[in-house]
């Protein structure tokens, strides 16, 4: 990757962050952590991925993204008013009374947010039938799908997987913040996963593993898609829950909490506020 | 009323071809010649209900009108949350068939019992409930609901039900239909237990008790009008439905007369809550549940009489 791109999608990341943060402290609001695991990938996705166009935001043809992981959403939120989606001060209404932007990503006509999730386990479905549909209608957008790690405990997500896969459905790409916590605990304890990309591939699934906060493989995944021509892509992406802020990074309590003033003064410092 | 359903789908897939039918597994000896006309518009996904009913959803917001079909209980309680928070949240078109709803599946037990499914999807805001008590209210609301943007869900039973409706067209079937005119009592009845109903009419009228029968294919929206009339003009209103008392069609009725402070006496048929834990024939089980022409009507004259 040029020097220059990488260093504008770093700077890019930092100030996605930094507005995450003010909207988080000053909505009094939960998982900033969830929501800074996949800072890089979306910054990355709507930088040079999606092929979007914030003028229509309703365009049949557009690339279609769901945050199946609903309750990153102050990410998306962020990015979207930056590309154009809806203004800037919307993002002052974050979890403020009567706002439209809700705390979990709620198809409610805000532009840009195409599904309602946050409940688990429904997201990757509906990418099943958007893309679906995008075969049958012959039309060449791709459906990007980000799940949770803990939303693979889900029946219904298993299900989608293997209808995915069946279906040859190579216009579908899923994208696992796999940041190893679920709600309650480690992954690894509560339920494991492992061998996960065994388990995408079982299902007939096209898997890479990348380091989710890195631009390079981020965008050395993203330059060919689908990964295979009659496959789903699944990009299993090794996240650091709450990255970017020393204090907040992999501590499960940090999608709940919301950060108080310790917190609040090592983030500015770190991330140059 | 399940044949009438398929027919009438078929029909409406010739010509709009923004029609989808998806299935989960179900639908043997039913969906055969669909697959078979519809190929590319007919989808087999698996015994998954759930993701199916989100899958649907994708579909829907991409331009498709989507029928799903399977099994009243599955189709409605196996995969509720992905109908309230997909399908009914975000309006779309698709189309709910809860089929052997009831005690069709007789011999299979509480597991294939569907007789909560009407209060479930009476819950959710906007969706159109359509429970037919004939083939030819079945295939009106077919068409109703294709015609319908949002979500709507059927309620049918297996095939063999048998024609009750004089004519082939159906005057305004949705503000509900008068099929007898009668001073005494009004007997409003939605779905399966239609010919009971008209039974219980016939029965009593016999016994110069005159009643009026009034079918409601649509549960929601109800048409308040037509039971507030009913319950003016004969002062005692009674409902059947086979479906648990609570959530169906009773309680709709029960809700708008309540509400209506109008003195009126109100009894509802349907199967009592508690779980049916034995088998038998469709006609054994109701009338294990207290609900067969001979019972119904006695009650019906007893509370009467009582009032007199």
């Amino acid at each position: 990757m040029i020097e220059h791109v990488l260093k504008k999608l770093k700077r890019e990341a930092r100030e996605v962050r930094k507005t995450i943060l003010k909207m988080i402290i000053s909505a009094h609001a939960s998982h900033i952590a969830s929501s800074y695991s996949i800072v890089e990938l979306l910054v990355y996705l709507y930088e040079k991925t999606l092929r979007i166009n914030p003028r229509k935001p309703l365009d049949p043809n557009r690339d279609r993204f769901i945050l199946s992981k609903g309750w990153g959403i102050s990410t998306l939120y962020t990015i979207l008013a930056k590309k154009g989606f809806f203004e800037k001060k919307l993002l002052n209404t974050y979890c403020q009374d009567g706002s439209k932007m809700i705390g979990i990503a709620t198809r409610n006509g805000i532009p840009g947010i195409e599904a309602t999730t946050g409940s688990m386990g429904h997201g990757l479905a509906i990418g099943v039938g958007m893309a679906m549909a995008a075969k049958m209608q012959k039309r060449d957008y791709r459906v990007f799908v980000l799940i949770s790690d803990g939303e693979c405990d889900e029946g219904s997500t298993w299900e989608a997987i293997l209808q995915a896969g069946h279906y040859k459905l190579d216009n579908l790409i899923v994208i696992v913040d796999y940041n190893k916590w679920q709600s309650f605990g480690r992954v690894a304890d509560v339920l494991d996963l492992e061998p996960f990309v065994k388990k995408w591939e079982a299902f007939k699934w096209s898997a890479k593993e990348i380091d989710g906060h890195s631009f390079e493989e981020i965008s050395q995944i993203f330059s060919k898609l689908p990964f295979e021509k009659g496959k789903p892509s699944i990009v299993i992406a090794h996240t650091i829950k709450g990255k970017g802020v020393s204090v907040l990074e992999d501590r499960n309590e940090w999608h709940y909490k919301t950060p108080t003033e310790k917190e609040i003064k090592i983030a500015k410092s770190e991330l140059g506020l | 009323m399940r044949t009438a359903f398929l027919n009438t789908l078929v029909d409406l897939m010739r010509v709009n071809e923004d029609i989808l039918s998806l299935t989960a597994d179900m639908g043997f000896s039913v969906f055969e010649d669909v697959e078979k006309e519809f190929p590319e518009r007919f989808l087999n996904t698996g015994v998954t209900e759930q993701s199916t009913i989100s899958i649907a959803t994708g579909l829907a917001l991409c331009g498709y009108k989507v029928f799903f079909y399977a099994q009243a209980p599955f189709a409605t309680m196996r995969c509720f949350e992905q109908i309230r928070l997909d399908v009914a949240y975000n309006h779309v078109n698709v189309k709910i068939i809860g089929t052997a709803s009831g005690f069709s599946s007789n011999q299979l037990g509480v597991s294939h019992f569907a007789l909560e499914d009407v209060g479930l999807m009476r819950l959710l805001p906007d969706m159109t409930i359509f429970t037919p008590g004939d083939p030819l209210e079945s295939a009106w609301a077919t068409k109703a609901a294709y015609e319908i943007n949002g979500p709507v869900y059927i309620r049918i039973t297996k095939a063999g039900s048998p024609v009750i409706h004089k004519t082939q067209q159906l005057s305004h079937p949705e503000a509900g239909i008068i099929i007898k005119n009668g001073g005494r009592f009004t007997l409003f009845v939605s779905g399966s237990l239609l010919p009971m109903a008209l039974d219980i009419i016939e029965v009593l009228s016999k016994k110069n008790v005159d009643g009026t029968l009034i079918s409601l294919p649509v549960i929601k929206p109800i048409n308040k009008k037509i039971i507030l009339e009913a319950a003016r003009k004969t002062g005692y209103i009674f409902t059947l439905e086979e479906h648990n008392i609570i959530g169906g069609l009773g309680s709709a009725v029960a809700e708008i007369i309540a509400e209506s402070g109008m003195q009126v006496k109100f009894y509802r048929f349907g199967a009592p809550d508690k779980f049916t834990s034995v088998t038998g024939s469709v006609q054994y089980l109701l009338e294990y549940n207290g609900l067969s022409t001979q019972q119904i009507s006695e009650t019906i004259l007893k509370s009467l009489r009582g009032i007199k």
